[in-house]
């Protein structure tokens, strides 16, 4: 093997990133990658276990992990942590009731020091419902200004019209390869 | 038996046996006339049953429609304490009223049902309006106030603020329209209409004992801590979420249901992708068998498959053994919730 193609290889491998996606169950996970992927998003059902995407954005190579988010689930999210470069973390706008549950999940992953290293997105997902809280109530309800540890931010988007997806991603994206692939 | 061989029959019995067969034929066709006249006149009175109750309907829909407006229109210029008083009156006679059309369902055509709902859309319109203009600071106390708040409030009628009181009450009026749903109900029978749920986010919380009819396809709907209720909801376009539900029985279309803490429910399902429950025992589920005069124009709205449905295939997130099904969900076999329901919405 040449060392070109050595230096293409681990090139390609730079430019691939993996993203976990977690959240309570029914914050619209699933529905995300899929309409992020251009898929019917009519025949989803509640994850049992996870799903695994592979997809080309932005010349990058995204591995998106999709995790169930049931209760009985979310002790396996940490098999899930290990070389995450970004934590997309998914929330139902409009449930207001369990909104102290997504807190406080939410606080206890940026404990983790396997994630210690990852960008985090939050998507204040749902915006399309009548009900649905801003996202400024959200980032206040979650705390986020408190979040010192990572690189945060926070978006108000709908999986089922689309709207914002592209946005977060790219916000997500662009703050990844700031950080890695111009370290050196 | 076809009258060909009837034909042949009479042809090949000739003479006395022949005879008395054709006697009793007769006979048997005379009982038959007799019965269908017997049968016709019996739909007749059915039918006047029917139109008697269309007509008892309408009379009592009128009047009291009419003296709701009657109640409004004696507002303007009348004194504070009186106001408040018919006000109070009209807020009730409108929630019979209302109660009453819902009762009154099963007997109107579609037109009907839509002329009285629209009829009683307007009365609760212009209720809230001479509210507004009549007592504009307690828009949003009305309800709960007891009798003696009212005397103070009457007696404190001349206070000036009354535009910044407006102001305050439209801030409210619209947090107050993002929440659709009902909390903290015992023993009523409580109902929405397609117009208050459509393409919204519902949520049911804290009710106990009570009759839930959701007319409409709202976009999600949300049931926590109910109890020993019925909730019947039309096509729910994407997911119903239910937690600490018990001793209840629930009915609606929808994408996904996700069942948590519930015990001793039947579920009566239309759902286009699975069904979960997680915490659960004692759930039963049946494919979805309500009905009632919008529904087709419903799950159009909602855009479900009406031809798919996994009501049966229900993922228990605690009994992820595979082969032995899980001990904490069933399949209802007897079929006989429509009319039950549908019964118990009228006798309430
Ligand atoms: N109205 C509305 N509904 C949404 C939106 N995103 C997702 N949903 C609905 O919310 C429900 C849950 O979506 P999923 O994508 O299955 O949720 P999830 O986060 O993957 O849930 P788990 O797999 O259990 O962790 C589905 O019925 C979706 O159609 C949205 O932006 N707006
Ligand atoms: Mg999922």
């Amino acid at each position: 093997m040449g060392l070109l193609t050595i230096l293409k290889k681990m090139k390609q491998k730079e430019r691939e990133m993996r993203l976990l996606m977690l959240g309570l169950d029914n914050a619209g996970k699933t529905t995300i990658l899929k309409k992020f992927n251009g898929e019917d998003v009519s025949t989803i059902s509640p994850t049992l276990g996870f799903n695994i995407k592979t997809l080309e954005h932005k010349g990058f190579k995204l591995n998106i992990w999709d995790v169930g988010g049931q209760k009985s689930l979310r002790s396996y999210w940490r098999n899930y942590f290990e070389s995450t470069d970004g934590l997309v973390w998914v929330v139902d706008s409009a449930d207001r009731l369990r909104l102290e549950d997504c807190r406080k999940e939410l606080s206890a992953l940026l404990l983790e020091e396997r994630l210690a290293g990852a960008t985090l997105l939050v998507f204040a997902n749902k915006q399309d419902l009548p009900g649905a809280l801003s996202k400024e109530a959200i980032r206040e309800a979650l705390v986020l200004d408190e979040i010192k540890s990572h690189h945060w931010c926070i978006i108000g988007c709908s999986a089922v019209s689309g709207e914002n997806l592209l946005a977060g991603v790219d916000w997500l994206l662009d703050d990844i390869a700031a950080r890695i692939f111009t370290a050196d | 038996m076809d009258a060909a061989s009837e034909v042949e029959q009479e042809n090949g019995f000739a003479g006395k046996r022949g005879a008395a067969k054709i006697q009793e034929r007769l006979q048997k066709r005379h009982q038959a006339r007799t019965d269908d006249s017997d049968r016709r006149k019996e739909t007749k009175e059915n039918h006047s049953v029917a139109e008697e109750k269309l007509e008892y309907f309408s009379s009592t829909f009128n009047t009291e429609r009419a003296s709701i407006e009657q109640l409004l229109s004696s507002c303007s210029g009348a004194e504070r304490g009186v106001v408040s008083q018919r006000l109070e009156e009209a807020t009730a006679k409108t929630a019979q009223l209302k109660k009453f059309l819902n009762d009154s369902v099963l007997f109107l055509t579609q037109y009907e049902l839509r002329q009285a709902q629209a009829a009683l859309q307007k009365l609760q319109t212009s209720l809230a309006e001479t509210r507004e203009e009549a007592l504009p600071k307690k828009k949003f106390a009305f309800r709960a106030r007891s009798k003696a708040a009212d005397k103070v409030a009457s007696s404190a009628s001349d206070s000036p603020d009354g535009a910044t009181a407006a102001g305050t009450v439209k801030v409210d009026g619209a947090a107050a329209s993002e929440q659709c749903g009902f909390s903290n109900i015992d023993s009523e029978f409580l109902t929405k209409t397609s117009e208050e749920i459509q393409n919204r986010d519902v949520l049911l919380t804290h009710l106990t004992n009570c009759k839930v009819r959701l007319f409409g396809s709202p976009s999600t709907l949300h049931l926590k801590h109910i109890d020993s209720c019925e909730i019947l909801c039309g096509p729910v376009s994407r997911s119903v979420f239910v937690d600490h539900c018990r001793n209840s029985t629930l009915a609606f279309p929808c994408q996904q249901l996700r069942t948590h803490n519930t015990t001793d429910t039947q579920v009566y399902l239309h759902v286009t992708s699975r069904a979960i429950i997680e915490d659960c025992h004692g759930v039963s589920f049946a494919p979805f068998s309500w009905s009632y005069p919008n529904l087709e124009e419903d799950f159009n709205v909602s855009g479900l498959d009406r031809g798919r449905n996994n009501w049966s295939q229900v993922d228990d997130f605690n009994w992820l053994a595979a082969g032995t099904p899980s001990p904490n969900w069933s399949v209802i076999t007897e079929i006989t919730f429509c009319g039950n329901a549908l019964k118990a919405s009228m006798t309430i």
